[in-house]
């Protein structure tokens, strides 16, 4: 029995000497073999993608696989720290090598050679306080937004936000850290980070996920143009094999930055260590059974994972969608609320009106002089309340797409006379100037009359409200298939910087002679609109102080609309 | 022929003003406040003109006036369409309906009558 053993023991250990002489062979030829290159790898702080541990030791996922794949090519890696901003800059002038974690785009391909397999896939997801009641996107109206100066998210949230017509004030950091640190330190409302990192820090920092993900990213290592392809050619074959084996470092590291938190690292040659006696034993005892399983185990892992990850994606793609609906629901019911009011104050409106002209007209009997006075005075509040609330009908109908245009053929300066003649007493009454000039070549147009005629009215009337001396000058002439109208004055002026929004709706501006100057301020919001839709344009140009011009363009002839 | 005029509108406060106007001038006013009755008036009185709201209560002004335009007897009695739809199409809709004029909404006190008149046969 103790011969048997002993025989069968040093067949073990001739076995072992046999694989330790192999392996060792193997090693040699590396050594002989091998490129000895020396990469220069740049490193930032982007937990658990990759970053500095406490022990100082560049960690994470990139740094996992990329040491795995360094130690098999015999390549020297030294790590050169910075930014993110600051190591495309070193990877963009050749100081740096090889750039980890580096998302694909058309303008970093023009300047830096990518491989070709991903190693990761990321998305973007919006972090917030546990109170900031921000949920969808919606919410970030008005907000202030951290992001990673110079990275691919900033661009994506801007198309994004972009798409929804949101006004969001984006915060550019130089690294993650700060990104959190602010918003948990409420100096910002939200941050907009990658998924590996939200899910492994948002805690530390008091910090949630909202349903707000966006641009799904695959994540290649970079080099310099031209530099090293081969390096990325290696790269990829080694990455292509990692992911085939179920049990390899890249799905090791995988599971262990982002299934658990790792408070602690065991000295690597522990693992080593330990992984070798492991191995041998699991293997004396005949142990693929178990070996199996424990794949199986971590693939079922793995595959949970994914689909826990897809299930939260569907739902807040679904949440998402939801709130929009909401939101352009709750748009139409105003726009078509306030359509339905505006006719229904206008139909008493119009009953005091005529009535108050019938009186007037003396229809009704004869009125004494303060009678009359006080009449005038009703009607014509009566008709200022009336512009106001056709105002107001114009703008929600067309909001809610519900206006059209006709095109008849009609003359246009007949129209321009009529107009005209209809600011001209109180233009007269404040002493202005009035100049009408319609060039030779102004006839026929076709279009909406009344559309039209209240483009220029507008226009005209501004014109008037706001010029206390000078004079008003109305000229139109043909421009190719265009006529070209233009209102200029010798007014207050626009300053510079509300030049940019006059077209906005309720944007009549604050000239310190507010109260002389009544209006809902929708008048040139609904002008422009109006005259998009015609096919044309309006511009303004003005010095403060001085006086505005506005010029209208539009198409002699004009096809029906509705929006 | 008699000067009488038959208003179809649900309004009181505008049926009474374009009354008071019209008799002013010494028309003479039949009213309606739906479209079935106006229709039997019409038939009753063949008036000189009709002038047809088109926003009314169950029968719309369209339909009011394709209705009368069934009967022979009220083929060449002209109609008036006094309405708010100031909007564009409006105006082909009631007048491919058999509207022999069309008058906006609010009514101008001191045009009216002039207006109506113009629609009249001579």
């Amino acid at each position: 029995m103790k011969l048997r053993l002993l025989k069968a023991l040093s067949r073990c250990f001739l076995r072992l000497s046999f694989f330790a002489f192999l392996i060792s062979m193997v090693l040699f030829v590396f050594q002989v073999y091998g490129e000895n290159l020396e990469l220069t790898v740049g490193l930032y702080e982007n937990p658990p993608k990759l970053f500095t541990a406490d022990s100082g030791k560049p960690s994470g996922i990139f740094i996992d696989i990329l040491e795995h794949i360094a130690s098999q090519e015999s390549w020297r890696l030294r790590y050169r720290r910075g930014t993110w901003a600051q190591c495309l800059d070193l990877l963009g002038r050749g100081e740096i090598d090889l750039m980890p974690d580096v998302a694909y785009t058309a303008e970093r391909a023009a300047v830096f050679d990518f491989n070709k397999e991903p190693v990761l896939s990321s998305w973007f997801q919006v972090f917030a306080r546990a109170d900031s009641g921000i949920r969808s996107i919606l919410d970030l109206e008005g907000k202030k937004v951290t992001v990673l100066d110079g990275s691919v998210q900033q661009a994506a949230f801007e198309n994004l936000v972009g798409g929804f017509q949101l006004q969001v004030q984006l915060v550019p950091l130089p690294d993650y850290q700060l990104v959190f640190e602010k918003v948990a330190a409420g100096a910002a409302d939200a941050a907009i980070v990658n998924r590996f990192y939200g899910a492994m820090n948002a805690d530390r920092y008091g910090l949630q996920d909202t349903a707000v993900i966006f641009h799904p990213t695959a994540l290649f290592f970079a080099t310099p143009k031209g530099k090293h392809e081969a390096v990325l050619k290696t790269l990829d074959e080694h990455i292509r094999r990692l992911k085939r084996e179920q049990q390899s470092v890249y799905y090791e590291s995988l599971k262990r930055w982002t299934a658990q938190r790792v408070v602690f690292e065991i000295p690597r040659w522990i693992k080593i260590t330990g992984l070798v006696v492991g191995g041998l034993l699991v293997l004396s005892l005949g142990g693929g059974a178990l070996l199996k399983s424990q794949v199986n185990a971590r693939t079922r892992e793995l595959k949970e994972m994914n689909r826990e990850m897809e299930a939260r994606i569907q739902q807040r793609t679904a949440e998402l969608a939801q709130a929009m609906e909401k939101a352009q629901e709750a748009d139409r019911l105003k726009s078509a609320f306030l359509a339905t009011m505006s006719h229904e104050l206008r139909t008493p409106l119009n009953s005091i009106i005529g009535f108050t002209g019938i009186l007037l007209q003396g229809l009704a009997g004869p009125l004494n002089d303060e009678q009359r006075k006080q009449l005038g005075i009703v009607q014509n509040s009566a008709r200022h309340l009336l512009a106001l609330i056709n105002d107001v009908l114009d703008i929600s109908k067309i909001e809610a797409g519900e206006l059209k245009l006709s095109a008849r053929e009609f003359d246009l300066p007949e129209s321009l006379r009529k107009v005209f003649e209809m600011v001209l007493p109180l233009a007269q009454k404040k002493g202005l100037e009035m100049i009408l000039v319609i060039e030779k070549d102004v006839s026929r147009v076709v279009g909406d009359q009344r559309r039209l005629e209240q483009i220029i009215l507008d226009l005209l009337n501004n014109a008037v409200k706001f010029t206390e001396k000078g004079f008003i000058k109305v000229t139109c002439s043909a421009d190719g298939d265009q006529y070209v109208l233009s209102v200029s004055d010798t007014g207050i002026g626009i300053k510079p910087e509300d030049l940019l929004t006059i077209f906005h709706p309720f944007r009549q501006i604050d000239t310190g002679l507010a109260r002389k100057h009544e209006g809902t301020g929708l008048g040139l919001s609904i002008s422009k609109k109006l005259v998009t839709m015609m096919g044309g344009t309006i511009h303004v140009a003005s010095r403060w102080a001085e006086g505005s011009t506005f010029t209208v363009r539009f198409p002699k002839i004009q096809e029906p609309k509705h929006e | 022929m008699s000067k009488s005029l038959l208003i179809i509108e649900d309004n009181a406060q505008n049926l009474y003003m374009m009354r008071f106007l019209l008799e002013k001038k010494g028309f003479s006013v039949i009213e309606a406040v739906t479209g079935p009755e106006g229709i039997d008036k019409a038939l009753r009185h063949r008036p000189l003109a009709i002038l047809l709201d088109i926003q009314l209560p169950e029968i719309d002004g369209y339909t009011v006036a394709k209705e009368l335009k069934k009967h022979d007897e009220l083929k060449s009695i002209p109609i008036i369409a006094v309405t708010s739809y100031a909007m564009a199409g409006d105006r082909e809709q009631i007048l491919a309906a058999g509207a022999t004029g069309y008058i906006e909404k609010p009514i101008n006190p001191e045009t009216f009558v002039e207006e109506i008149i113009q629609y009249l046969p001579k």
